[in-house]
């Protein structure tokens, strides 16, 4: 139950790798004017990779992911609350792959 | 909540409330992390890692897909010799190279904030806590500590879920029968229609679906995520109006 000392130049490898990349942009920002224009790109950018998420799993056409991404489009339009579609949309998918899909 | 944008020089409040609140908000992702944690410390372990060696890995990558690609790449290769290391941290940077987007999109909000708090907030970003960070700014949120709030809120759960999915050996049968590799899906698709608007720029959505299609069919996973953040940006770029 110990780290092995030869274990430990990798770890300090992929923690520099890790942490590189999640000050890297932030860092890289000091350099660039924030004009309303940089603004409005970094403000489109979390709609853009949810899409980047969800596109390629619909994608793939997989039954219980396109019924619970279905359930989440219809309980978003009747009730606006997320946790309660992406919960739904667990148990859908729960659901779907327990009958054999 | 305040309703005008404040200055980039001003320090942007930063307080325990807001804290709490990001620590609150990001509790439905929390389950999705565990599990997901359960994953790694379970493949970890027929990887021979020891227990302490796979928390110590999730403590400093903290990335399901960056640490299983790394241990994978560990049980074929070893793991002693500079090439080994160095492709490993290389395949690490490829990986998790959305945060370099995410971090970037976080600056107009924080980065007038002291690097006693930026630092541990980016140390403790995930998809899940920036996404839900975002939405929060984009609906009024300014507390800077919302972020780490609710970065904490999914790291602990992921240590405990590598913890007991290295103990656990082979009990968890199957996560993914329970649909818990669906939650964060489930959580953008929900978020994502909320966040459509009539202000939405359907041209830079629809060409970020373009891109994430288009590098799905070669290179699937993170790159995806990066494709369509970094489309989706810059044709907002580009098309932008000042009004």
């Amino acid at each position: 139950m110990n780290i092995r000392p030869d274990l430990l130049p990798l770890l300090f490898a992929v923690a520099a790798a890790s942490f590189f990349c999640r000050v890297g942009g932030f860092w890289f920002m000091r350099l660039i004017r924030v004009t309303p224009r940089v603004e409005a790109a970094l403000k489109s950018t979390p709609l853009a990779v949810m899409i980047g998420i969800v596109a390629p799993v619909a994608m793939r056409g997989n039954v219980p992911e396109l019924a619970a991404l279905a359930s989440i489009a219809a309980i978003m339009r009747w009730i606006r609350n997320d946790l309660v579609a992406a919960l739904v949309g667990v148990s859908v998918v729960a659901m779907f792959r327990f009958v054999g899909f | 909540m305040e309703t005008t944008e404040p200055m980039r020089s001003s320090l942007p409040p930063a307080t325990w409330a807001g804290f709490l609140r990001g620590f609150m908000q990001a509790q439905p992702l929390s389950i999705g992390v565990f599990v997901y944690g359960i994953a790694f410390g379970l493949l970890a372990r027929q990887e021979n890692l020891s227990l302490l060696e796979s928390l110590a890995m999730s403590f400093v990558v903290y990335s399901g897909s960056a640490q299983l690609a790394a241990v994978s790449a560990m049980g074929q290769g070893g793991f002693v010799h500079l090439d080994a290391i160095t492709s490993i941290a290389a395949a690490i940077i490829l990986l998790n190279a959305r945060y370099l987007l995410y971090g970037a999109a976080l600056w107009p909000w924080m980065g007038g904030a002291p690097a006693r708090i930026t630092l541990p907030s980016l140390f403790y970003l995930g998809d899940g806590n920036w996404i839900l960070s975002m939405r929060a700014h984009a609906h009024g949120e300014r507390d800077v500590l919302y972020v780490l709030g609710s970065g904490v809120a999914a790291f602990l759960p992921w240590l405990l879920g590598t913890w007991a999915g290295s103990l656990a050996g082979g009990l968890l049968a199957d996560p993914k029968a329970l649909g818990v590799d669906f939650l964060l899906v489930g959580f953008c698709a929900a978020m994502g229609i909320a966040m459509m608007k009539a202000r939405t720029d359907w041209t830079s959505a629809a060409c970020a679906l373009a891109a994430a299609l288009a590098v799905d069919r070669f290179a699937p996973g993170g790159w995806t995520i990066v494709a369509a953040g970094l489309v989706g940006g810059i044709v907002t770029f580009a098309r932008f109006r000042a009004s």
